[in-house]
This record gives C-alpha cells, sequence and structure tokens, in this order.
C-alpha cells in the first residue's frame, strides 16, 4: 500500500487514493501506455474497502465490494438457472406424488441424478437462493462501496488538474490557440454552454461539465434491484401470499379458504373461433375465443365462524372474470384459471301429477344442493327421507352416492297424500330423465308410480349448470414493491445510459492550451463534441485525432 | 381480406429483395474501395448512402407488411414464430438505422443486412397463416412485451454484427503462436455456424420447393390411470430421413439419390416424433453447412476469415468496439424493460404470477444475466476489444438460443407445451 | 472512521438476517401437505349433534381423527372397525372423531345409522377443513397424541381394528 497519501498540491488524501483527490495528480507509478488508470471511474477516491490491515469484517467486506465477485455471482447464477431448464421442474406438475419416479420413467438415469442432485426444485434450492442472496448482498455493499466516495470526489471538484492529469484523459487535445488566450478562452465556454455544459473557471483554467446525474444511475437501479429482491423474500411472507385454486358450478357460492370473502359463479359462458374465422389447417378444431365467469364477491358479515348457522353475506362487486381481466378486490385477486364442460343440475320445479284424476300440484323448487326436508305440494306431503348426489349402488347392492357432486342425484321422499297410505309411502324421484331410465324409478317406485308422478313440465322449470369454472385465488401483497423495484431499476438504467457524465479540462502551460476529456461511456459522441467546439473556435481538428488511445498506437 | 393479406406478402418478398440490393450495395461500398480510378472515401461515402437508402425503402416496405398483416389479421402479427421472426427482422432494420445514422459505418450495413434476410428467411420455414388468438395471448401488454423485447434484441444483434466485424478485422492471419492459432480458429468457427444456418435454410427450401415428403408414424402405449392405451403419432418430414423417430415404422418415402429409407433411429430418450423430425433436420443442417463450407473453402483456397478481414483494414477496430458496445448499451434497458418487465405484468394479469420459473422466462432471464456480465466487465473491469467482442457474439447466440432454441429443444424433448 | 465499522457491521448483520431467512425458507418448506410431528390445522365444525365443535376441546387427550365420506368404498368399509375401536376405548381416554367430506346432513345421518356409527361425526363444508389438512386420498386418518401433535398419518384404506390398535398402542406409549 501507499504510505505517503499528501499529494504535491497540498492535499491529504485517504489511504488507497490512487488520483490525488484535489488535482488529480497520479499518486502511484502508472502503467507506460499514457492512458488513465481504471481508477479514473471514481475520480480515483478510495473506496471505502481498500484499507490497511484489513479486519475480519473488512475481509468479507471487500469480498463483497468486488466486481469480479458480483461477476462470478452473476455467472454462476447464470449456469444454475439453465441447469432448471434441462427437465422439467417440479412445481409445473399440479399434482405430483411421486416426483423420484417421474423423472426416472421420463428421463432414465439422467432424470433419477437430475432428481438427486435438487435439479427438479432449482429455483427453490438453498444454492441457488444463496447465490441470489449473495447477488443481493454484493449490491448493497457495492454500490455503497462506490456511491459515497463518488458523491465527495464530484461535489468538490478542483478546476486545474494536474498537467499529467489531463494528457493522460481519453480525449486529449494540446497546442496553440488562435488569437488571444482569454478571448478565445471566452469562445470556447460559450460553444460549450450551448451544448449544455456548466462551466467553471480559475484564471486560465477551465472545467466544463454536463449530465453530472447519469453517475447516479447505476446506484439507482441497484438500489432498484435492492428493493426487488426483497420484495420477492416477502412473498415468502405467509401473510403477504395466498394461492389457491377453487372450482365452483354455475350458480354455486363457495368460500375463499382463509378469508372472509365467498364467491359466486353466477354463469359460465364460452365462445369458440367458427369455421369461417379459422385458417384452413385449424378448420374443425375446438379453438376457445373467449371465456368468462361472472362472479359476484361477498363478503362475510356475521355467523362467519359458527358452522350452526349459514353465513350473512353482503355483495360485494360483481365482475366478469376472463384470461387477462382477473377480479381484484382489496388486494384479493379471481383469476380465470380453467373450466370444464360438466353437466349437473342446480335446481328443478316439478309438479305432482295424479294419475287417476290427471290433476297437476306444483310447481315446488327442489334443489339439488342443501334441498329443504318437507315439501307441502297440494294435498300431498312430501318427506325427505334420503338423497345421493350421484346415485349407484355399492358392492352389496346397497344404494350409495358415487361422488359428492350431483352427477346423478336421487331424491327418497316418503309421500303422504291421496289414496296413499296413511303412514305415507316412500318414492325414489330422479330429476334426471336418463337417470330415471336408467335407474329404473318406476320399478324401483312399484305400485305408487301408478298413483302419482313427479315431472317437470317445460325446460324453463330446470335449471342447471353446464361448465364448472376454476378460478386461481391470489393475494400478493408484495407486488406494489416488486413494481416500485422494477420502475426505479428502469429509471436508474435509463438515465445510466442514455445519458453520459462528460467533463472536460483545460489548462494553460505558456501559452500552450492542454485540453484532458472524460467521459464513463460514448467516448465518440464526446469526441466530436470537443472537435466541434474547438473547429468552431478556429482550432482544426479531425475528431478522431483526439482520441488518446490511438495517438499511443 | 384475402387480398390485403396477399398485398402483405408481396410487401415482405419486396422488404427480402431490397434488403438483399441494399447488402449488395454495402459489399460494393466497402469491397469496390481498392478498385482502381477510385477515390476511396468518395466512393465508400456515395455507395454508402446508396446502400442506405436502399435499407430504408427496404424497411419501409418490411413496416407495410407489418402494418398490413396487423389490419388483416385483426391483431398485432406477433403471435407464431413466422410473424414474430419477420418482426424481429424489422426490429433488427429499425436498430441498425438508428445505429448507422450515429456512427455512419458502412460495415455494419455489409453484415447487418445478411442476418435480416437469413432472419426472414428463417421465419419462411414456418407457416404463415394468420391463427385466431387463444383468450390467453390477448392482451395489450403481451404485445408492447414482445415487441419491446425484439427491439431490445434487435440491439443487440446489431451489436453482434459489429462485435463480429471487428473480430474480423482484428484477427492475425500472419500469426502462427498459440494465441493467434486459436483467435484464428474460433473466429472461422464462428463463420462455419453461420454457414451452417444458411445450410439449414438452403435445404429446407430447396426440398420444398421440389415437394419433398417423408412420413412416419410412432406408437406410444401409456398407463392412464392404471389402463394401458395407446396413441399413433405421425410426422411429416420435408427432408429426406437420415433418422426416423424412435421406435416409429415407415409409412412413405420419397427416394432422394437412392435414399429410400432411414438409416438410423434416434435415440430412446427422444421422446416423441417430432424430435426425430429435428434430429433429422440438424443433420441436414451441419451436412448441407459444411458442405457449403467445403465448396467456399476450394474456391478460396484459404481461411474465409483471411478472405473477409484484408477488406476490413481500414475500419478502426475501435470504433467497431464502441459501436459494438453502444448498440448493447441502447438495447439493454429496452431488454430489459420489454423482455423482463412488460413480461412480468402480463404474466402477472394473464397467469396470475409475475414470474414462473418457465423454460422461456429462466432463458430471458440468462439473457439479462449474460448482457449484465458483459456490462460489468466492460465498464468496471476494462475489458475492451476482442474479448468483449466475443462477450457480444456469445450473448447473441443466448438471445438466439432463447428465441428459438427453448422451443425446439426444450419444447421438442419434453411434454413441457411449446409455442409456434 | 469509527461509524463507518459499525454501518459494515450492520449491513452485514441485516444481510445475514435477511439473507438466512431466505434460505433457511428455501431449506425448511412449510407445504399444505401435514407431517407427522405437525400440529393439526384448527377448525370450526357443525357435529351431527347439532353443535359446533372445535379441535381444542379434544386436547389432552389422544385423538383419532378420520376423513370419510359416504361416496368412498374404504371409508365405508372402514366403519365397523372404527365403531369397534371406538366402543373399546371411548372409557379409557382415546377419542376418535370422524369428520365428513363436506356431504349434507342427511346422507351422513342415514349412513351412521345405517352402519350404526355412534361415534362423533363433524360435518365438513365446502371442503375448507380437508383443503387445511391436505388430503390427497380418502380415507385420511390422523392419530393425535395427547401432546396436540400429529404421530402418525393413514392415508387410504379400508384400516383393520388391527391397524387402529397399534397406533393407539403408540399413542398410549408416548404419553406415558
Amino acid at each position: 500500500m501507499i504510505s505517503n497519501t499528501k499529494c504535491e498540491c497540498g492535499h491529504q488524501n485517504h489511504i488507497g487514493t490512487v488520483l490525488c483527490e484535489a488535482c488529480g495528480k497520479p499518486l502511484i507509478e502508472l502503467p507506460d501506455d499514457g492512458q488513465m488508470p481504471a481508477e479514473m471511474r471514481y475520480d480515483g477516491v478510495a473506496r471505502r474497502s481498500q484499507k490497511a490491515n484489513p479486519s475480519w469484517i473488512d475481509r468479507i467486506w471487500n469480498f463483497f465490494s468486488s466486481v469480479k465477485v458480483a461477476v462470478w455471482l452473476i455467472i454462476l447464477t447464470l449456469i444454475g438457472a439453465s441447469l432448471g431448464t434441462i427437465y422439467p421442474q417440479e412445481d409445473t406438475f399440479i399434482n405430483l406424488d411421486d416426483p423420484a419416479a417421474y423423472y426416472k420413467q421420463n428421463y432414465g438415469n439422467f432424470g433419477v441424478i437430475y432428481h438427486a442432485l435438487g435439479l427438479s426444485r432449482t429455483y427453490q434450492s438453498w444454492w441457488f437462493i444463496g447465490l441470489l442472496v449473495m447477488i443481493g448482498t454484493s449490491l448493497v455493499i457495492c454500490s455503497l462501496d462506490r456511491v459515497l466516495p463518488l458523491y465527495r470526489a464530484l461535489a468538490k471538484q478542483q478546476v486545474r488538474k494536474h498537467l499529467q492529469f489531463l494528457t493522460r484523459q481519453q480525449v486529449v487535445y494540446a497546442g496553440a490557440v488562435p488569437g488571444d488566450q482569454n478571448t478565445w478562452l471566452d469562445g470556447f465556454a460559450k460553444q460549450l454552454k450551448k451544448k449544455r455544459y456548466r462551466i467553471w473557471r480559475d484564471g486560465d483554467a477551465l472545467l466544463a461539465e454536463k449530465n453530472r446525474f447519469s453517475r447516479w444511475g447505476p446506484y439507482i437501479n441497484h438500489i432498484g434491484l435492492i428493493i426487488f429482491l426483497l420484495a420477492v423474500l416477502g412473498r415468502g411472507i405467509p401473510a403477504w401470499h395466498m394461492d389457491q385454486y377453487i372450482s365452483i358450478d354455475d350458480g354455486q357460492t363457495v368460500p375463499i379458504p382463509g378469508t372472509n370473502f365467498f364467491v359466486k359463479n353466477e354463469k359460465f359462458t364460452v365462445e369458440y373461433y367458427t369455421d369461417a374465422e379459422l385458417p384452413p389447417t385449424l378448420k374443425g378444431s375446438v379453438r376457445p375465443k373467449m371465456f368468462n365467469t361472472k362472479a359476484t364477491l361477498y363478503q362475510c358479515t356475521a355467523a362467519c365462524d359458527d358452522p350452526t348457522r349459514d353465513p350473512v353475506l353482503e355483495r360485494v362487486k360483481t365482475h366478469d372474470i376472463q384470461v387477462n381481466h382477473p377480479l381484484a378486490y382489496k388486494g384479493l385477486k379471481l383469476y380465470q384459471y380453467d373450466f370444464s364442460e360438466q353437466l349437473r343440475l342446480i335446481s328443478v320445479s316439478p309438479v305432482i301429477v295424479n294419475k287417476k284424476t290427471g290433476e297437476q300440484f306444483g310447481p315446488f323448487k327442489l334443489p339439488m344442493r342443501n334441498p329443504a326436508l318437507t315439501y307441502q305440494v297440494g294435498p300431498y306431503t312430501l318427506e325427505l327421507k334420503d338423497k345421493f348426489m350421484d346415485f349407484g349402488l355399492d358392492e352389496q347392492g346397497r344404494p350409495m352416492t358415487k361422488s359428492r357432486d350431483p352427477n346423478a342425484p336421487a331424491f327418497v321422499f316418503l309421500i303422504k297424500g291421496p289414496d296413499l297410505s296413511a303412514g305415507g309411502e316412500p318414492y325414489i324421484y330422479f330429476p334426471k330423465q336418463n337417470d330415471k331410465v336408467k335407474f329404473g324409478q318406476d320399478v324401483l317406485n312399484r305400485a305408487v308410480a301408478d298413483k302419482l308422478d313427479i315431472r317437470v313440465n317445460a325446460m324453463k322449470d330446470v335449471s342447471f349448470s353446464e361448465y364448472t369454472t376454476f378460478l386461481n385465488v391470489r393475494v400478493d401483497k408484495a407486488m406494489p414493491f416488486i413494481w416500485t423495484g422494477a420502475a426505479i431499476f428502469m429509471i436508474g438504467v435509463v438515465i445510466g445510459f442514455y445519458w453520459q457524465h462528460r467533463r472536460i479540462w483545460l489548462r494553460f502551460d505558456g501559452g500552450t492550451l492542454t485540453l484532458g476529456a472524460h467521459t464513463n461511456k460514448n467516448n465518440f459522441g464526446l469526441r466530436n463534441e470537443v472537435a466541434a467546439a474547438l473547429n468552431r473556435t478556429g482550432i482544426d481538428v479531425p475528431a478522431k485525432s483526439l482520441d488518446n488511445r490511438r495517438k499511443t498506437h | 381480406m384475402n387480398h390485403l393479406l396477399d398485398f402483405s406478402g408481396g410487401a415482405l418478398i419486396a422488404a427480402l429483395l431490397i434488403y438483399s440490393l441494399s447488402f449488395v450495395f454495402f459489399a460494393i461500398a466497402v469491397g469496390g474501395k481498392k478498385w482502381s480510378n477510385r477515390e476511396p472515401a468518395e466512393h465508400g461515402r456515395r455507395w454508402g448512402w446508396i446502400a442506405f437508402g436502399a435499407a430504408l425503402a427496404g424497411t419501409a416496405a418490411h413496416v407495410t407488411f407489418f402494418v398490413t398483416r396487423w389490419i388483416a389479421g385483426g391483431h398485432i402479427p406477433t403471435s407464431n414464430m413466422y410473424e414474430f421472426m419477420t418482426m424481429l427482422a424489422m426490429a433488427v432494420m429499425l436498430a441498425f438505422i438508428v445505429i448507422y445514422l450515429i456512427y455512419r459505418n458502412i460495415l455494419l450495413g455489409a453484415f447487418t443486412l445478411p442476418l435480416a434476410v437469413i432472419l426472414i428467411a428463417y421465419a419462411s420455414v414456418f407457416p404463415s397463416e394468420i391463427q385466431p388468438l387463444i383468450p390467453s395471448l390477448n392482451s395489450i401488454w403481451l404485445r408492447v412485451h414482445v415487441t419491446t423485447a425484439a427491439l431490445g434484441e434487435a440491439f443487440f444483434a446489431v451489436g453482434f454484427a459489429a462485435a463480429l466485424v471487428q473480430l474480423l478485422r482484428v484477427v492475425d492471419f500472419t500469426r502462427t503462436d498459440k494465441a493467434g492459432r486459436k483467435a484464428r480458429r474460433w473466429t472461422e468457427y464462428t463463420l462455419v455456424v453461420i454457414i451452417i444456418v444458411i445450410g439449414f435454410l438452403v435445404s429446407v427450401f430447396s426440398f420444398r420447393a421440389a415437394g419433398y415428403e417423408a412420413d412416419f408414424q410412432q406408437t406410444v402405449v401409456k398407463t392412464v390411470n392404471g389402463q394401458e392405451q395407446t396413441y399413433v403419432q405421425k410426422v411429416k418430414y420435408g427432408l429426406p430421413p437420415f433418422v426416423k423417430p424412435h421406435n416409429s415404422e415407415t409409412v412413405s418415402v420419397k427416394p432422394f439419390l437412392g435414399m429410400e429409407k432411414p438409416l438410423f433411429e434416434a435415440p430412446s430418450w427422444m421422446n416423441g416424433v417430432n424430435a426425430g423430425r429435428k434430429l433429422n433436420t440438424i443433420i441436414w443442417s451441419l451436412l448441407s453447412g459444411l458442405i457449403l463450407y467445403g465448396i467456399l473453402r476450394l474456391v478460396a483456397r484459404k481461411q474465409l476469415g483471411a478472405v473477409i478481414s484484408p477488406h476490413l483494414s481500414d475500419i478502426d477496430p475501435e470504433d467497431l468496439d464502441e459501436i459494438s458496445y453502444r448498440a448493447i448499451a441502447i438495447g439493454y434497458p429496452i431488454f430489459t424493460l420489454g423482455a423482463l418487465i412488460f413480461a412480468m405484468i402480463w404474466a402477472q394479469i394473464a397467469w396470475s404470477r409475475f414470474w414462473g420459473w418457465d423454460p422461456k422466462e429462466v432463458w430471458a432471464l440468462i439473457t439479462w444475466l449474460f448482457y449484465t456480465a458483459y456490462l460489468h466487465l466492460r465498464l468496471s473491469r476494462g475489458w475492451q476489444g476482442s474479448k468483449s467482442a466475443w462477450l457480444a457474439v456469445i450473448g447473441f447466440l443466448v438471445v438466439l438460443f432463447t428465441l428459438i432454441g427453448v422451443n425446439l429443444v426444450i419444447a421438442g424433448l419434453h411434454s413441457y407445451a411449446g409455442v409456434s | 472512521m469509527r461509524r463507518n465499522k459499525t454501518l459494515q457491521f450492520v449491513i452485514l448483520a441485516a444481510v445475514l438476517v435477511i439473507g438466512g431467512y431466505a434460505v433457511f425458507q428455501s431449506l425448511f418448506q412449510t407445504t399444505a401437505v401435514m407431517k407427522a410431528g405437525n400440529k393439526p390445522p384448527e377448525f370450526r365444525l357443525l357435529g351431527l349433534d347439532g353443535t359446533a365443535h372445535d379441535l381444542s376441546e379434544y386436547k389432552g387427550k389422544p385423538l383419532i381423527l378420520n376423513f370419510w365420506g359416504t361416496w368412498c368404498p374404504p371409508c365405508r368399509a372402514e366403519m365397523p372397525a372404527l365403531q369397534s375401536v371406538y366402543d373399546r376405548w371411548k372409557d379409557k381416554g382415546v377419542q376418535l372423531v370422524g369428520i365428513n367430506l363436506s356431504e349434507e346432513k342427511l346422507t351422513v345421518q342415514n349412513f351412521a345409522r345405517e352402519v350404526g356409527a355412534s361415534f362423533p361425526i363433524l360435518l365438513d363444508r365446502n371442503r375448507q377443513t380437508e383443503k387445511k389438512y391436505g388430503l390427497k386420498q380418502y380415507p385420511t386418518t390422523f392419530f393425535i397424541g395427547a401432546d396436540g401433535k400429529i404421530q402418525d398419518i393413514m392415508i387410504g384404506g379400508p384400516l383393520s381394528e388391527n391397524d387402529i390398535e397399534s397406533r393407539i398402542a403408540k399413542l398410549m406409549n408416548a404419553k406415558s
């Protein structure tokens, strides 16, 4: 390390300083290529990590403050991420009970190795998360380590710089000026002002600077990334995140687990492309054009946690949920996920017909889910004795339900009324016509079937669900932070890449002008700007000849 | 409506022809400087303007294609591989125009225009019919995402072209030491890869023009819920089959040069009939590309790099370095916005999560990480010249893999639902 | 530079805590699927007796929680075994509760009467409780120790009396 940090101009520099903070004179032996050392990026100011006798804390700090380490972390993350795309990840399957077997069966021995190495869960693995954490750390430390010294260097710039500082810049001009030195300097300053430079003068020395804010671009984008990464991490907080799937038939209302909300599927509709709209190769194929769940969101206001009563619901919002158009309410979002065509009865309004007299009674409304236990229809009393959602027979031939969805509903009533025995007679009723035939309703009901009939007269008396819609319910409270982080990142890269910080120093030594100019990006533009200003003030030089790199080659 | 579509197709062909012309003009501008009776600078300037004018005209035709197809289809033409690749070519031309206006470098034209031509030719491999959108693709954010991402990638493409010229410029064909040989070899490899892509296009279009076909079918037995079910999958080859799909039967093969049946079968780990077809296409591309390269080598009697390099001698490699870097620096924010942020917004709205580690997403991230590393190496570690040029070349390969390779390879070998 | 040292320390400590949390989370991800050793999720359900019941009511004594439905043949088949185990243990400190998989009360009542099941049966609604318990197959039976932690999970059925008895023995061993 350098022991003497005091410059000949009298300024006392921090340890690790490469160019004097005040006048820019190199404090170390520079390589003989005539160019500025890389430290010009921070004007040669010492970074925090550059210290003599580092402690263990400094060592960790140094590690993460190194751009070399940062690049390695990026490369490792890149390679790690690519490994995860070789085979599908486990979480792309909704129901994968035995992942090991799946990978073996589908991808053979490679699959076994892939799964054993944990690559089937690459993006949730400790090492991948660890890499992201390290990148985040590197972002924080690299930025802190550089932004403060840079701020210090740019806040107090000296106009007159050391000659060596000027001649070692990327853009350099040295030579005589036409006419009076001061008049020329005024003219040159005016030219630069036209180009929106800010000018400082110190006797016959000049400093012109523009777009300093562009230097903050990298730090702004790093802050954006840090916010983004923290927000991603925040999604892991249980209360911040919810992700579940619910399926709802038309007309059904279901609670959203873990919330006070209920959602009703008023009506699901799907539209397909007609053959006329399809190109020749797709004709005849089923291609959905639009599907829509008209959904109503309810909030429970009372008896929400009381299973002995029905919850009291209050309508909150009705929305047409489509792909790309979720229902959103206070951070809760309902997305259209999928649908299936599944014809199910919701309710029927049958009449009771006295077969002898031909009289009709009713209709009465019979819902498939949670029907009442007694119905009074004309002279008849119906007591619901048993009910099957999906009628079938078990191994012993006893009636049972095959599922809990109303695919083949059956109602067992005890009917009392004219011409029936006083204690009532059992009667099984299948609302669906094909079930009635399939299970032989009339045979099962025997003699009662001759006395009365329960039937639906018209289609208007039947309400049914054609589709079951699948909704994805999400809460993601980290999203505003994700977008904020992304927006800040974009602002940072835009000001960092689309504007360039440019500085021009010049001084006169015995009537000879020496000009040095520096930019962190886009030398080409700076060269042209300097050349144009020189040309307009009577010094005719081609832009290319100002390039310091070229002269030495 | 169909008239408009025909007109649209015509505009693309016009654009393709004008681009080819523009390429020829640029080549004359670069190569003709050493012709006798010419003032080199004046020659370059004049032909450079003519070529750039042609490039502008071609782009205008290309934009006409894009707009008319948009009107005819009712939605922005970016929804299948054909539409995406033609749009990418258009974006490359727009990026080229921007960079050309900044730097006025004719070499850049000589290398970017062939790239646009190759992209359009590649697009034409895919079916060009307009497909109506499925609901998830019907989103303004998807359109914004795809177009912005393509524009960012187009700048990377221009950066790649400049980097390639730079590499050809600085490679030293007189050096015989190890490092010199290595640089030469890798530059030549890069050219070989480009020729293989051309070989692929030549073989596909030749056999398509000749109406070649071969059919195979594969019987797959799957166990679903304990029951064995048999599926028959069919595949049509457009190229004579060296390889047939694994475990498949030949339905029909048109004889080609006496070859009446496939020579090999695809290995078992290549699932599905399409994997076999893709392997066959790869073999054809390699074969025709290498033959093409061999012919060029025989004609030139030296490495192709050594043929091109002398024409580049009056260009400063530093200029090319700057152009390549600048193109990437302009492209990087656009790419980030389009390929990551807009993609996240769309994913959040359409798929209910902003990020799902789907292979396409991951590869967009990998591309981004790669260019992030490039920028850090360049800005903070001082990587310039050949090192950074190589990174720009590799970076564009990563872009191409993200755009094409992911759909071709990952979607082909796995059950992952592919597009195109 | 004294202050900077503190700043460094604070930042590194924050990184360690936040980063450690992230990596820890990736190592011990909690999934919806219940495992032995987990605490069973709370519920509040209507019983066939017409009153509401909480999980906390059953605290302090071993509990067998059987999820079943009348539409599930193995669930139906294991009812007699559950009933006889219930009869044998109800006075010896082992509780047995059936949770019906969101069927209607009438259907459940009829079935319980038919098979002679007299152990307490609660009615899940809208599959909420089964989702909380991460059920994938029916029946699923949880054996919960007196300490309130899941000791064993039997997925599928039908269970034989021996299956249940051997697990009760374990529950009782753990208790003493």
